[in-house]
């Protein structure tokens, strides 16, 4: 009886103090007249986003959300494999038997790490972009693709251009059919595993299923005929901005970018920790299989690492998409940057925010539904 | 199993509850915070008079104690929002100090309301935040470089009393470009700071002309600034003050040279703004900034101010000599104290805004007399 | 890669010749001496250039100019005197920490029968040595001979401090309680009975009377009671002092620069502590409503980035309490940053709590100790005691964070450049000079506390064995 009372007191205590607040948030507001509603998604945004010439003014804040949304996501999955790659290398080049790549691993480590990634975002965008190498767009590197006459990238201090996809009318089809592709490979993976497992054959798990990947998308292409095309980057001809091509700005990369290498250091920690937690007999063993060392981190050492790296690794993952939230700092167009503007325009303040924190709240529960599926996996192969 | 039934049970005897208070629950939050709150007790909020015009609002207008004026008086000092990184206007130098053309209205309100020009609390504010801190009492006066415009009078709750600065919202290239006209920045990148009305008037001017543009917003001056020299953005829009301290301080530092276009694409009437519905805090605000106007259109300096003996009825009740006292709410010879340690508003502009490059004489700031916009109601 | 070997005893030992040594190290096969020969210019390279933009094109006069404004921002400069006096007494409560601390190290080894490994003040350079180089770096850019005063102050302060060893063994807690309350006064000195300051002072006195008054000689339950009372009391008699009496000081809400960005980190670390550890124990209770309550909060705040609750308080929270309050901008950030830091540092006392094996649990039971008094004497202290080092992970983490101050306008040490560049004579010129200089002042803190916290790590796990 006790507990339940306690509980009930503690349910009581809380309710009371959060009825408290939106009590007063409730009266401050109707003293203002300011409302609770989120009929302001329906209004025109009234500002132009950076880098975003197809989005209209007069497009409604929800669509705003929506390109926040994008940006954040597309900023956070760069960021990720830059963070992972790096990572990855300089973990193991800290465990590395030559000294320099060694101290120079962990010099990396040591300054990414302790440095707060707002200043490593505006420090990227500073070293890299504004007193870099790289010229103003209209003087902008166009590097060729040899033996043609298209340009395969344009570099430049503002945005760089690389080769994208053009639609010629089938795209979502054949974006349908890529999918179906991939789950056939991935089908064809596993189903190759399971042969291998059972009657000991050889797998040839990446021929078979690359095969199928490219018989599938050959097949879709040819049929559909032609339903993208490679639009290789090109200037305008005032050469004042990108013409053709997929851009990629500043912005973005100062804050994927910047991201990517201060998370790499953590992910550095962690790869090296958990090599280090890998028996040394394991090491001794592949030595005594006479492995070589690409074999021996490929097959012996690596895979059991991965077991104890995956959920730290995942959770770095998931820091990295939060302090993409710091691209306030260098107006690259996420949902923060793009949500603090709309306030200071005078979109409601409550709001906003809870749409922001909703995002956000988004992205963390899909993270943490892989971490959940990769824990489960893992706990599978253990036994 | 019945452990769990009790728990359900309770849960949904709360729930209920809740609802019951849900309806008169707005009393209770109230007397909660007066009862548990007693380290910010200088605004008693629950007092039952309801002396104002308004009957729709709940009975805790700040004003119902004597207002602001009496809350500033009470605190001896006058929380002033304001801007801390825009040259001119407002700055801090290496001692610490806040210096600058709002800065010192800030000092004008300071010295006209309390008689003493440094009882000022700067309070910072990013453009973004500055009207939730009007309207949540976190400031008494918004001096922060704040365009007058109707959203805001209407539905930020904000007043905006006599403008201090009549601007206007030009754009700033290299002149090696040799453009001169916005026409000529099609397709160009243009750096703005975000969430200010800079940004709006640049989408709804290129918008209306039809020229197509790549806004790049920046949160702050100190990340601009290098992104615009670097080239990242062909243009820079803001108002034209900013432009022509910008524009002093690059070619100072040996950068290249700047061009700032002649055509001003929108009206920037810069004033000072204090919270809804208090309207003596408003008088005495903006009748502090008036007598800055005032004493420059009677010719009164903080040099001459003191040893006025001429017989002017006027320039007398303005000086407050007699004791004319029109009942502002304000000490008779406020305009002298202003004056005195602050200056005229000519004394003001030639102090910070003349080292930026911007000239007085012939610009909209200029006394009415001039052929200016500045004009004081008739002080009687 | 190349790591070919993991084994530290592997390695070549440290004293064989110089050129026997770039043979084993640098060139030991053909891939390695490849990364060699393509890292060592590129190295080289890279230090030429850093050294040329500190030492040759660096325009440090931006820095060198506003360095008072660096480290203290806007805060009243005929108060200035509050904050060498609260450097002084802060060197004082470290210099008592670390001369209790090394008594209680030879205690120890006194107790075992082992010698008491010297330690040479070398060695305090050796793990200090960013932060020291960082207080170099500021005297070589000082134009003035105060920072040096400052700095001798500050030593001989701490030198003084350390003399506590020589507390004898039987009053040792006093040396814990005088660096305690030198910490609370060096707080106070600068911000006096301002504000909300007086919570600190009241967590670390209610603390403080909790562990010190432990009334052995008390049965039981009334011994909890006896101890609670007088933290409460602590509290309370902190909270009327604060109300009686006026001494003048600077709050918070005027704190800036690097004094700002030191001081709302730790706020956040010690005002958190208290929350947090009633979270843990609140999701680790059997009682259903509390751990989803508990949970709740937790998972909500750690989902979401720092940036969206300073928003909230930015935004929001002013609303949130009665008409007439007014929070300060700064009071709200350290409240948004005091309930974040507080989820983490539940979970990380959570995590604590989960290492300590179950048999502990058992063997308490078995001697018929009480819940309650199972968790505070047995499961509560060790699980601390293993958290410690993730809880100075979570300080510079906070640390880290505070930089977020600078998007809401607050002056903090990052946010001073904007001021900075904003003065007449830098609005065009050396960006990049004070952004190196904010960084390297974040790096130096930030590495000497996670080397600290390593040692810390290591420290406590060898205690464990």
């Amino acid at each position: 009886m006790l507990r339940v009372v306690g509980q009930l007191a503690a349910l009581v205590v809380v309710f009371v103090v959060f009825r408290w607040l939106i009590g007063n948030l409730v009266t401050n507001y109707s003293r203002l007249n300011i409302g609770f509603d989120f009929g302001f998604l329906n209004v025109p945004t009234q500002f132009q986003i950076a880098y975003h010439p197809e989005f209209n003014p007069r497009l409604p804040v929800w669509r705003m959300v929506l390109v926040g949304v994008k940006n954040t996501g597309l900023a956070a999955m760069f960021g990720i494999a830059v963070a992972g790659v790096l990572g990855l290398v300089i973990g193991i080049g800290r465990l590395s038997q030559n000294w320099l790549a060694a101290k120079l691993s962990a010099a990396y480590v040591e300054f990414f790490r302790n440095i707060p990634p707002l200043v490593a975002i505006v420090f990227f965008s500073f070293a890299v972009f504004l007193y870099g190498p790289l010229p103003h767009l209209r003087d902008a590197i166009e590097v060729g693709l040899p033996g043609t006459a298209s340009t395969l990238l344009v570099l430049s201090n503002g945005e760089w251009g690389v080769p994208g996809l053009r639609n010629t009318g089938n795209a979502p089809l054949f974006g349908v059919l890529a999918l179906v592709a991939v789950a056939a490979s991935a089908a064809v993976w596993v189903w190759r595993t399971r042969v291998n497992e059972r009657s000991g054959e050889p797998h040839h798990r990446v021929l078979w299923s690359l095969g199928v990947l490219a018989v599938v998308l050959v097949g879709a292409y040819v049929i559909l005929d032609g339903p993208v095309v490679i639009d290789w980057p090109q200037l305008s001809e005032n050469r004042r901005r990108l013409a053709s091509g997929f851009s990629v700005n500043s912005g973005f990369m100062s804050v994927a970018g910047a991201l990517g290498l201060y998370t790499a250091s953590h992910v550095a920690e962690i790869i090296r920790g958990s090599i280090l937690a890998v028996p040394w007999g394991q090491t001794e063993a592949a030595n005594a299989l006479a492995l070589t060392n690409f074999q021996r981190y490929r097959f012996v050492v690596l895979p059991q690492a991965m077991r104890i790296a995956i959920p730290p690794l995942i959770n770095q993952a998931l820091n990295l998409t939060k302090n993409t939230s710091l691209a306030v700092a260098v107006g690259y167009a996420e949902i923060t940057t793009l949500t603090q503007t709309s306030i200071g325009n005078g979109r409601p303040a409550v709001q906003s925010i809870v749409i922001l924190m909703l995002v956000y709240l988004g992205f963390s529960l899909l993270i943490s539904l892989i971490l959940n599926i990769v824990n489960r996996r893992l706990q599978l192969v253990t036994r | 199993m019945q452990r769990r039934l009790l728990a359900l049970l309770a849960v949904l005897a709360l729930v209920a509850a809740a609802c019951t208070t849900g309806d008169t629950a707005d009393t209770v939050p109230v007397t909660d915070g007066g009862a548990d709150d007693t380290s910010a007790d200088t605004t008693p909020p629950d007092t039952g008079d309801t002396d104002e015009t308004t009957d729709t609002t709940p009975a805790v207008l700040p004003q119902d104690e004597g207002g602001i004026l009496a809350a500033v008086r009470d605190r001896g000092a006058v929380r002033c929002g304001v801007n801390d990184v825009l040259p001119g206007f407002g700055i801090v130098d290496e001692n610490g100090e806040y210096s600058g053309f709002d800065i010192d209205f800030c000092r004008v309100v300071a010295a006209g309301v309390l008689g003493d020009p440094d009882a000022v609390e700067f309070v910072p504010l990013t453009a973004e935040a500055r009207f939730t801190a009007l309207q949540g009492g976190e400031i008494d006066v918004l001096i922060r470089n704040t365009t007058w415009t109707a959203t805001r009078d209407g539905q930020e709750g904000a007043t905006f009393l006599h403008t201090t600065f009549y601007d206007g919202q030009g754009m700033m290239v290299p002149a090696s470009t040799g453009f001169t006209t916005l026409e000529d920045l099609a397709d160009a990148t243009i750096c703005v700071l975000q969430g200010t009305t800079t940004e709006l008037n640049l989408t709804a001017v290129f918008n209306a002309r039809g020229i197509p543009f790549n806004p790049m917003t920046h949160a702050d001056n100190e990340t601009l600034q290098p992104a615009y020299e670097s080239g990242q953005c062909e243009g820079w829009t803001s108002d034209v003050s900013q432009l022509t301290a910008f524009k002093a301080s690059i070619e100072e530092a040996g950068g290249e040279e700047q061009y700032i276009m002649a055509e001003v694409f929108s009206k920037e009437p810069l004033g000072p703004a204090v919270p809804d519905g208090d309207s003596a805090w408003a008088q005495a605000v903006d009748w502090s900034i008036l007598a800055t106007i005032q004493a420059w259109e009677f010719g009164l300096t903080s040099e001459n101010i003191g040893s006025y003996d001429g017989d002017d009825p006027n320039i007398l009740n303005f000086l407050g000599t007699d004791g004319f006292d029109p009942g502002l709410g304000l000490a008779p010879d406020f305009a002298v104290t202003i004056v005195e340690s602050v200056g005229n508003y000519q004394e003001i502009f030639e102090r910070h805004l003349a080292p930026i490059g911007l000239e007085l004489e012939g610009s909209p700031n200029d006394l009415w007399t001039n052929g200016g916009l500045m004009y004081a109601p008739p002080y009687r | 890669m190349t790591a070919s070997t993991l084994k530290p005893s592997t390695l070549p030992s440290a004293t064989t010749s110089p050129l026997a040594w770039v043979r084993s190290r640098l060139f030991p096969n053909v891939r390695s001496g490849i990364l060699t020969i393509v890292l060592a210019p590129l190295l080289v390279y890279a230090a030429y250039r850093a050294a040329l933009f500190l030492f040759v094109n660096g325009r440090w006069e931006a820095v060198t100019r506003n360095l008072t404004l660096f480290m203290q921002g806007t805060y009243p400069r005929d108060q200035q005197w509050r904050i060498v006096a609260q450097i002084v007494v802060l060197a004082l409560a470290f210099g008592i920490g670390a001369g209790t601390a090394s008594a209680v190290r030879a205690d120890v080894a006194k107790e075992a029968g082992l010698a008491l490994p010297r330690q040479s003040p070398l060695s305090v350079i050796r793990r200090f040595w960013s932060l020291i180089a960082f207080v170099l770096l500021l005297l070589y850019f000082a134009s003035t001979a105060t920072p040096w005063l400052v700095v001798a102050g500050a030593v001989a302060a701490f030198l003084v401090g350390t003399l506590a060893r020589f507390i004898p063994t039987s009053l040792r807690n006093l040396g814990w309680t005088l660096a305690a309350l030198a910490l609370v006064a060096g707080f106070q000195v600068v911000s006096g009975t301002v504000g909300y300051s007086w919570i600190v002072t009241a967590i670390v006195l209610a603390a403080g009377a909790w562990s010190t008054f432990k009334f052995e000689n008390v049965e039981g339950r009334r011994a909890l009671l006896y101890r609670a009372l007088v933290a409460v009391a602590a509290w309370v008699v902190t909270y009327l002092a604060y109300t009686q009496l006026v001494y003048p000081g600077v709050g918070w809400d005027y704190w800036s620069g690097l004094h700002l960005t030191l001081w709302v980190s730790s706020l956040a670390i010690v005002l958190s502590f208290p929350l947090g550890l009633l979270l843990a124990l609140a999701r680790r209770s059997t009682l259903p409503v509390l751990r989803w309550l508990s949970t709740g909060f937790i998972e909500l705040i750690r989902g979401v980035p720092l940036i969206t609750l300073l928003f909230m308080g930015q935004y929001i929270l002013g609303f949130m309490l009665p008409q007439g309050t007014n929070l300060s901008s700064i009071s709200r950030a350290i409240t948004a940053m005091t309930l974040f830091t507080a989820a983490y540092v539940a979970e990380i006392v959570r995590g604590g709590l989960q290492s300590i094996p179950y048999g502990q649990t058992e063997a308490a039971l078995a001697l018929g100790l009480p819940t309650g008094k199972m968790m505070r004497l047995i499961i509560v202290p060790q699980a601390l005691r293993a958290v410690i080092p993730a809880l100075v992970g979570q300080f510079i983490s906070i640390f880290k964070d505070s930089s977020l101050l600078y998007i809401l306008a607050i002056n903090e040490f990052l946010g001073v450049r904007s001021l900075v560049h904003a003065q007449a004579d830098f609005r065009a010129v050396a960006h990049a000079e004070t952004l190196v200089f904010v960084a390297i002042g974040y790096w130096a803190f930030a590495y000497a506390m996670s080397k600290e916290s390593q040692r810390l790590e290591v420290r406590l796990r060898a205690g464990r064995r």
